[in-house]
């Protein structure tokens, strides 16, 4: 992201980033940051907090208005709150016959999330949700589900695995709350079928004699997870 | 919140060892007045539209999102497992707030928001991106933009 501030820049281009990781911005010194210590993949705060979001976007613009001879490095003043939602609770029954039963439960859930939150981040690889945990519970079976034209299988199922956690997570959003990342990934990790097939496709994946797959094995559960899983570790 | 004290090991580990490029400071382009700011988002989430092909790992383009296109159709395709993406599930302005930045054209905060915003992938030796980083900012100031916010992941 410095990166890209130097060249645009350079073009002449006045920029600002809004900078997530505080070392990597002293070490590259873009001319403009605001650093926010905001969790990575929340650059501009929480969900559904437009006012925060507009305050992060506005002190970043600010930015351009102070004079800077050399790189201009501010923090953000605002912490978003932490902690859990002690009221959430995934909303509906899972049926836990096997994974395709459970993704079969979860579907009209995700239909609900899918009319409150007025869209769906499901989609990106090209399969429905429920054939996407059907893809990848049959990837290594002698019985693989056809792959349809366009993508590479493997490239297919790293982002099925993608589908697959974007169909569990908005379905547990479907009756909203304000569930933290952490309780998310608790439930989706220790409490659901799909869980135990994602940990078990990646564990396949990093030690296959298929390059491709092992390619992929890293971009298939959160890496705190699989040290966790690893070491027989609670999360904190 | 996360600091990078509070990010979870091995990811820690991998974030603060990161290799950063050195870069020589680089004059600041001379920002012009709020009122004639023409500014657009470059994210570096792996953003693609809707049926379009995902964006692959160390892939050095990117991606234009029109305002035209609706939310429900910008996917995210980045390779890191890493970071949140349930913020994102529930509302596109935590990762690209482009509603944001309308809201801001409108009460005259900037001057214009752009018609268009981009996409890198993250995780992307910066090096590798430079010659498209360059591309674009050609691109953006002969549409008009003047100026960009950098939106990490």
């Amino acid at each position: 992201m410095s990166g890209l501030a130097h060249y645009l820049e350079d073009e002449g281009l006045a920029t600002v980033i809004v900078a997530l990781v505080r070392e990597h911005i002293v070490s590259m010194r873009p001319p403009r940051a605001l650093w926010i210590p905001f969790e990575l993949g929340r650059p501009f705060g929480a969900p559904g907090n437009a006012d925060l979001q507009r305050r992060v976007l506005r002190t970043a613009l600010a930015l351009l208005d102070k004079p800077a001879t050399g790189p201009l490095l501010e923090e953000f003043s605002e912490e978003v709150p932490a902690g859990d939602d002690p009221d959430w609770y995934f909303p509906g029954t899972l049926d836990n016959t096997d994974v395709l039963a459970e993704a079969a439960s979860i579907k009209p859930i995700w239909q609900i999330a899918r009319e409150r939150l007025a869209r769906t981040t499901v989609g990106i690889s090209g399969l429905a949700p429920e054939v996407a945990v059907e893809y990848i519970e049959r990837f290594h079976s002698a019985d693989p589900l056809p792959n349809p034209r366009g993508m590479a299988p493997v490239s297919r199922a790293r982002f099925a695995v993608d589908d697959i956690k974007a169909f569990y997570f908005e379905a547990a959003l479907a009756q909203g709350g304000h569930p933290s990342t952490l309780q998310l990934h608790e439930w989706f990790w220790n409490e659901t079928l799909a869980g135990v097939l994602l940990r078990e496709f990646q564990e396949r994946a990093r030690v296959s004699d298929d390059k491709n797959l092992r390619l992929i094995a890293s971009s298939l559960v959160p890496a705190e997870r699989c040290h966790w899983f690893l070491h027989g570790l609670e999360s904190p | 919140m996360v600091r990078l004290a509070d990010i979870p090991e091995p990811e820690r580990t991998v974030i603060a060892d990161l290799n950063c490029p050195h870069y020589a400071d680089t004059p600041p382009t001379t920002p012009l007045a709020a009122a004639q700011r023409h500014v657009a988002i470059v994210s570096t989430a792996g953003f693609i539209v809707r049926g379009e092909r995902p964006m692959l790992s160390s892939e050095t383009g990117y991606r234009a999102i029109a305002a035209t296109v609706d939310d429900g159709d910008i996917l995210c395709s980045h390779v890191s497992t890493n970071f949140d993406r349930t913020g994102f599930q529930q509302d596109l302005n935590v990762m690209l707030p482009r509603d944001r930045l309308r809201e801001l054209q409108q009460q005259a905060v900037i001057g214009k928001a752009a018609d268009t915003h981009y996409a890198f992938m993250g995780a992307t030796s910066p090096e590798k991106l430079e010659d498209k980083a360059r591309e674009l900012g050609r691109s953006m100031l002969a549409l008009g933009v003047n100026t960009v916010v950098l939106a990490p992941v």
